[in-house]
């Protein structure tokens, strides 16, 4: 029997799930695939309908949770197995070896300048690189570096003719003495009462729908990959500029929303929030720039929560913000690589064609990849789409006694859903651990 | 059928009003009277005079780039199919092109008595047999020899088409009373005629005793894949001579000479959208030695329409569609344009005669069927 | 006293202040400024990185006061206090300076007037620096128990959850019965089960629960108190009743909007969603032709938020209609469709398929009803359609109940500006007051459907959990002092404190005042009336108000 608590997933839902125990006086092991918590809030700009920083009021809560102590945060780690039931569950854990002692690390950023070997930055959504030691992204938590195993040359490229590593630089580098490529990944066993799944989503990738020239024409990006070109910590600081090689500053930006959702083709549902993270992006947009004017390609504008009416409003009569009801049809390019929307505007029953600068893909999202792998470990049932099987009367209750579900990971909620969804994960887990 | 039988059918109440359809319709891009949507809301709320005493009921292309993406998944060519024939009830049939000539042939070879006169194009070169198991289908080919006052090449792609399956060792069966397969008469909504039509041709093909059947006419392969079996029993195998090709090539090979030349390759859209045939017909081109394939801007599922079909409602839309994608093809650099389907062939040919008042832009380009490139690069090597 | 040692950290913000004024050369001013002695820029102060130069500088400089300029102190405070604390240092030695919402996001295109700006701030803010003195922290304990306002379904489950848990319940339900909403609704969406059958279970279990105790027919009369001991008094039946709590949960949910006026409503041939399902439930739907009208009384100028959960309401009603009466034929009128997420949009699709269909009308050209038909533009159609009907049904929103007013004043929590119930934090916040020890959940809060309540309810007995399982809170040490010498007991502050944290009691000098510390939120109010000036605010007293004041002005 145990009374702590095991929470799988390190973002916004995960973070207030385990701060809600630990406050409770439970001991809660946070396991985070990652090296950082954080999820995708920390990749985000502002947030809806606040437009707070979106780091800004996540930090304080990813520190807390971090030096809480109730808890131990397991970050670059993995669930491999779980056993037992409600009450008395036991748990082995994969802690992948970052090579860098998190104990000595002071996450100075010296490794990083100058590993020679660079690595697609997924943080960043794949705009640029990153290297092979690195740190996830500035305000990471914990604040340790890490070295990919994948992209490392010393551990991808084997030994020189003489029987010498062929790269040490970080090492040498490390003022430290943190870098440990003796490192081994460790298994760790845990024994929990409770189990709260919080593992969030992934954008759906919009590629296959070839309709709309994603990674064919270079001005049209995803809105995740938007909130990273929009954002200070992102690849371009936070200067919005498009992504042809004219690198100009868009003055007409085109979000254009469903991708991928209520569409039969592809994911019959709807993703939620992007009526709303859309009308936000455009906002900021015009606020980094007031000449530019944005379009919100729409069929219904979802905006039933706290406050989301009248920041639509605003930004229709504020931000320069136009509302157009329709799903585009197709995006072509011309001569200058700028992207040509065609549409057919419901309201005038008018086909028309605009030309813009940039265009933003609200892409549909989806369980992350390893969800089915989870629920085959968790042996909790995943409803057709792959979200964790929930009912409307026991909301954050999977199929499995004892073991929670919150968050996206579970169904299309915005921020506040998914923190309620924790705080009631945490209820029902206290039920159990209590 | 009611209207509402063909609502519930069609499931056209699963339209979201979103209006996707009518931006990827190329008929809407021209002509602003007409959108699929606004067509089905009407249907939706009752308005069944709306619909059938509309003349664009007839301008549909039926090509399916709707249907393709409608994220309902609503059937809007099958719909227009079956309100066509509600349309027909009611006495209307669209503006046939060619003085209806096309229409009038079909609904003569519904005629179980009429006599035809179909295998005059062979010539010594070709062989067919009466006793193999494969059948090659000609479809209307031979008549449309004698419709258009421009070379429509259509019977030269049924012999280039006999020439390689001769080469690939095949004498098929070609039967003299075939009749035309019912695909026009079907998509303008003459369910009865095309209902003949398809009895006879079951009735010949079981005759010969065939077990399957080779087309080079994608409405033709069409028709008899998806729309035969509700209605007749044809028990054969079907392919199109494209993906005959395509395994020929990967099973053994095929001895080609070099074809100097840059190409592009129109999707026919019975070909494309409606049967999911785009990689065969491209190995196939790729197999040749020296060509170079460039595609469009508009390909594969995307590929646009050749602007008319069934021969109804072709007009001023319709040319200005095609011109757009003649400049398509001849954006790519390509000196030959490639379909796989002679009723394309002969739309673009059209377009190019500068025909009537509808003039567009100047477009040359060659424009030649799979088959013709692929037959003069077997054997003589002969090259034109 | 012993030397002043001051760091100012000033933060970047990434480029919500670091991208309008210049932060370096703000940091480099700071280090000017007297008693200073470190001063440093940080990109994101709150951030990991960001707290270990704040540590580290308390080290290395042996600083006895921190300053941190930022954002404004809503958001980080309490961490930046803990962060002192753990170094240390007496967390009322920690001075926050505004440099986001008051100088950086006010002044975004005047980067050299900002930058000022934000140097006069912390000019002054070193000032008061200079004068702050180290504070106790007030610990006070939690009365092991939980008040509930609410019996809905909300009310209810967080009953049974902190129940479950240990703590004692009080449930407060205006109504003679328990229930909420539920009671009067039928069928739920999405599963369509029964609204009985999902909460008489729920209202048994919490009859039946030996530490849940019910006050049916009861209404708050009165709050007093704070976090941990909070005193409530309840009046049932005309006697009036005192509960200690250690905690408040706010679970009223809301009411349906009687559409008085709108579109020809008369509660017979035109009615609500809500008596919709009465008929419905009663088997009394005779109607074949019927029109539903979403957004009626919502999304307008008088009313401008969307209610959530009508759309779904309707469509099910509309469902429901159509299992019932297969041939009847059944429209919805709608502007924006709300069936987001995965299970709604399942269920539009099917609702289509039974042959309910949808028309779309603009808010500049609504529907007009009339005796035996519903006019209405279709906008994406472009044609008026001419409905017949027998049966008009409005979706109206939900709104707060009359009373939720009154019943804010008395736990002194605030309402948005549409009277629903305010929470502490839109986002990251949505189940705490800003007040603590209180909280909410469900209808109270914004519409919200049975799912999305229960979810709510249970994270709402989690919030409350935290207090009632540690036994013990802190209460913040910014509260009021008298000068008993200066005081001459004149009443004032106790008439005008709205937290009654202060009053005047008989001492040996005569009537004085006297703060009742555990109560005091450090409003101000008092002191700035007391004629004698004998009040003082801890860490806001008058020396440094007046020396930052000083500062301000000094060029």
């Amino acid at each position: 029997m145990s009374d702590a608590v095991l929470v799988i997933g390190g973002g916004i839902a995960g973070i207030q799930a385990s701060l809600d125990l630990a406050d409770m006086g439970k001991h809660v092991y946070l396991v985070e695939k990652s090296p950082s918590i954080g999820g995708r809030m920390a990749q985000l700009d502002k947030t809806f309908p606040t437009n707070d920083c979106s780091i800004c009021i996540l930090a304080p809560k990813m520190a807390d949770c971090y030096d809480h102590s109730n808890t131990t945060i397991l970050t670059y780690s993995e669930v491999k197995e779980i056993t037992g039931s409600a009450g008395d569950f036991t748990v082995t854990v994969l802690k992948k070896a970052r090579y860098v002692d998190a104990k000595k690390c002071t996450g100075c950023g010296e490794c990083t300048e100058k590993c020679p070997a660079k690595a697609p930055d997924l943080f960043n959504m794949g705009l640029g690189t990153r290297k092979a030691a690195y740190l996830y992204f500035l305000q990471a938590v914990p604040r340790v570096a890490l070295i990919d195993r994948e992209y490392c040359i010393r551990m991808t490229k084997g030994l020189t003719k003489d029987g010498k590593p062929r790269c040490g630089v970080c090492k040498d580098v490390c003022q430290a003495g943190a870098i440990d490529f003796d490192q081994q990944d460790e298994e760790i066993t845990l024994n929990v009462g409770a189990i709260i799944i919080a593992t969030g989503f992934d954008p759906y990738d919009p590629t296959s729908l070839t309709e709309y020239g994603y990674r064919r024409y270079k001005n049209v990006v995803t809105a995740m990959e938007y909130e990273r070109l929009i954002c200070a910590s992102g690849p371009t600081g936070g200067h919005l500029k498009r992504l042809s090689a004219d690198g100009r500053d868009p003055k007409t930006i085109a979000f254009i929303q469903c991708v991928g959702s209520r569409d039969l083709h592809h994911n019959k549902y709807c993703a939620s929030v992007c009526c709303m993270h859309s009308t936000k992006e455009a906002i900021l947009a015009n606020e980094h720039d007031p000449e530019i004017h944005s379009y919100i390609f729409y069929i219904d504008i979802r905006a039933s929560g706290k406050g989301f009416q009248n920041y639509v409003a605003r930004a229709e009569k504020e931000y320069n913000v136009t509302y157009i009801r329709s799903r585009v049809a197709e995006i072509a390019q011309d001569a200058g690589e700028n992207p040509v929307i065609w549409y057919e505007d419901t309201n005038s029953r008018q086909v028309k064609s605009m030309t813009v600068d940039l265009v933003v893909l609200a892409t549909c999202m989806v369980p992350r990849t390893d969800a089915v792998g989870l629920a085959a470990i968790t042996h909790t049932a995943l409803d057709e789409y792959k979200f964790f099987q929930t009912s409307p009367l026991a909301p954050v209750d999977t199929t499995i006694p004892g073991i929670f579900a919150c968050g996206y990971c579970q169904g299309p909620m915005d921020i506040p859903e998914s923190v309620a969804q924790a705080s009631a994960a945490a209820a029902r887990a206290a039920e159990i651990v209590s | 059928m009611s209207l509402e039988d063909i609502i519930q059918e069609t499931k056209t109440f699963y339209c979201l009003d979103c209006g996707k359809c009518t931006g990827l319709c190329p008929v809407s891009r021209y002509n602003p009277a007409y959108s699929p949507r606004v067509m089905l809301e009407n249907a939706l709320f009752g308005f069944q005079d709306d619909l059938t005493y509309n003349h664009d009921l007839f301008s549909c292309l039926t090509c399916y780039a709707c249907s393709s993406k409608c994220p309902g998944d609503v059937d809007y060519p099958l719909f227009i199919q079956k309100a066509r024939a509600l349309a027909l009830d009611a006495g209307q049939h669209g503006d046939c092109a060619h003085s209806g000539t096309v229409q009038s042939l079909a609904r003569l070879m519904s005629n179980p008595g009429v006599s035809q006169n179909r295998l005059e194009w062979l010539s010594d070169g070709l062989r067919i047999s009466t006793q193999s198991d494969t059948m090659f289908f000609v479809g209307c080919a031979p008549y449309f020899e004698h419709i258009f006052d421009f070379d429509s090449g259509a019977i030269d792609a049924v012999k280039a088409s006999l020439k390689i399956l001769n080469h690939c060792g095949i004498e098929p069966v070609v039967l003299p009373n075939e009749r035309c397969c019912g695909h026009d008469m079907l998509w303008t909504g003459d369910v009865e005629t095309f209902r003949r039509l398809a009895e006879h041709n079951a009735a010949i093909i079981k005759e010969a005793g065939v077990k399957k059947i080779i087309f080079s006419c994608p409405e033709g392969y069409r028709t008899f894949k998806e729309d035969y079996p509700k209605y007749v029993d044809i028990n054969c195998e079907l392919q199109h001579i494209s993906e005959f090709l395509a395994d020929r090539i990967a099973e053994n090979g095929l001895d080609f000479s070099e074809v100097k030349r840059k190409v592009t390759y129109h999707d026919p859209c019975r070909l494309g959208r409606h049967l999911g045939i785009y990689e065969q017909p491209r190995k196939v081109i790729a197999a040749l030695p020296g060509i170079e394939l460039v595609e469009m801007e508009h390909n594969k599922e995307e590929s646009l329409c050749c602007g008319t079909s069934a021969f109804v409602n072709c007009d001023s839309c319709s040319k200005q569609i095609r011109v757009d994608r003649l400049l398509e093809a001849k954006a790519t650099g390509a000196d030959t344009l490639i379909t796989s389907c002679p009723k394309c062939q002969i739309h673009f040919r059209c377009a190019m005669t500068n025909k009537g008042e509808e003039k567009g832009p100047d477009v040359e380009i060659e424009v030649m069927d799979l088959v013709n490139l692929v037959a003069n690069a077997l054997g003589d090597g002969h090259n034109e | 006293m012993s030397e002043v040692r001051i760091g100012v950290f000033v933060c970047h913000c990434g480029s919500n202040i670091g991208g309008w004024l210049d932060v370096p050369e703000v940091a480099e001013y700071a280090r000017s400024l007297p008693n200073v002695v470190f001063a440093q820029d940080n990109l994101y102060t709150c951030s990991e990185a960001g707290l270990s130069q704040i540590k580290n500088g308390i080290k290395e400089h042996n600083l006895n006061r921190v300053i941190v300029a930022s954002c404004t102190p809503r958001t980080h405070e309490p961490l930046f206090k803990r962060v002192c604390q753990e170094s240390g240092l007496n967390p009322s030695l920690f001075e926050f300076v505004n440099i986001r919402e008051q100088c950086s996001w006010v002044h975004m295109q005047q980067r050299e007037a900002a930058t000022q700006k934000a140097k006069d701030l912390i000019r002054a803010g070193a000032a008061k620096a200079s004068l702050l003195e180290p504070q106790e922290d007030i610990y006070v304990d939690v009365e092991p128990r939980a008040l509930i306002i609410g019996g809905g379904i909300a009310g209810l489950t967080t009953a049974l959850t902190i129940a479950n848990v240990g703590f004692d319940v009080k449930l407060v339900e205006k109504e003679k019965e328990l229930g909420g909403l539920l009671r009067h609704l039928y069928k739920l969406y999405p599963s369509n089960e029964e609204a009985a059958a999902v909460i008489t279970p729920r209202i048994e279990a919490v009859r039946n629960h030996p530490r849940i105790e019910v006050f049916n027919d009861s209404t708050v009369r009165d709050v007093r108190g704070f976090v941990g001991n909070y005193d409530v008094i309840i009046a049932s039946d005309g006697k009036e009743e005192t509960i200690k709590t250690g905690v408040i949960i706010v679970a009223t949910g809301a009411e349906e909007l009687k559409p008085q006026g709108l579109y020809s409503y008369d509660g017979q041939k035109v009615i609500t969603q809500m008596e919709l399902e009465q008929l419905l439930a009663d088997g009394n739907v005779s109607a074949t032709k019927v029109a539903m009208i979403l957004c009626a009384g919502a999304r307008i100028p008088e009313r401008t938020y969307c209610s959530r959960t009508c759309c779904m309401t309707a469509i099910k009603n509309a469902v429901l209609i159509k299992k019932q009466s297969p041939e009847a034929q059944v429209y919805i009128l709608y502007r924006d469709l709300q069936t987001y997420g995965t299970e709604y949009e399942e269920y539009l699709r099917m609702s289509k398929e039974m042959g309910i269909r949808y028309i779309k009308y603009s808010l500049s050209n609504p529907p007009t009803v009339s005796d035996g038909g519903v006019k209405v533009y279709h906008e994406l159609l472009g044609r008026e359609l001419n409905l017949e009907t027998d049966l008009v049904v409005l979706a109206t929103p939900l709104v707060p109940h009359s009373d939720a007013k009154e019943l804010a004043k008395k736990l002194k929590v605030p309402l948005e500006q549409n009277k629903f119930f305010l929470e502490a934090h839109v986002k990251l916040r949505p189940l705490d007051f800003a007040t603590d020890g209180i909280y909410l959940c469900g209808c109270a809060s914004w519409p919200t459907d049975v799912e999305q309540t229960i979810a709510q309810a249970l994270g709402a007995a989690s919030r409350a959990l935290i207090p009632l399982t540690k036994g013990q809170v802190k209460v913040e040490p910014i509260v009021s002092s008298v000068d008993q010498d200066k005081c001459i007991g004149c009443g004032i502050c106790e008439y005008l404190c709205p937290y009654k944290a202060i009053a005047v009691f008989p001492t040996d000098k005569g009537d004085r005042a006297s703060t009742i510390v555990a109560s005091c939120k450090g409003c101000g109010v008092c002191s700035s009336h007391c004629p004698m000036m004998a009040i003082t605010m801890q860490n806001f007293n008058d020396d440094q108000i007046t020396a930052q004041i000083a500062a301000l002005a000094a060029v």
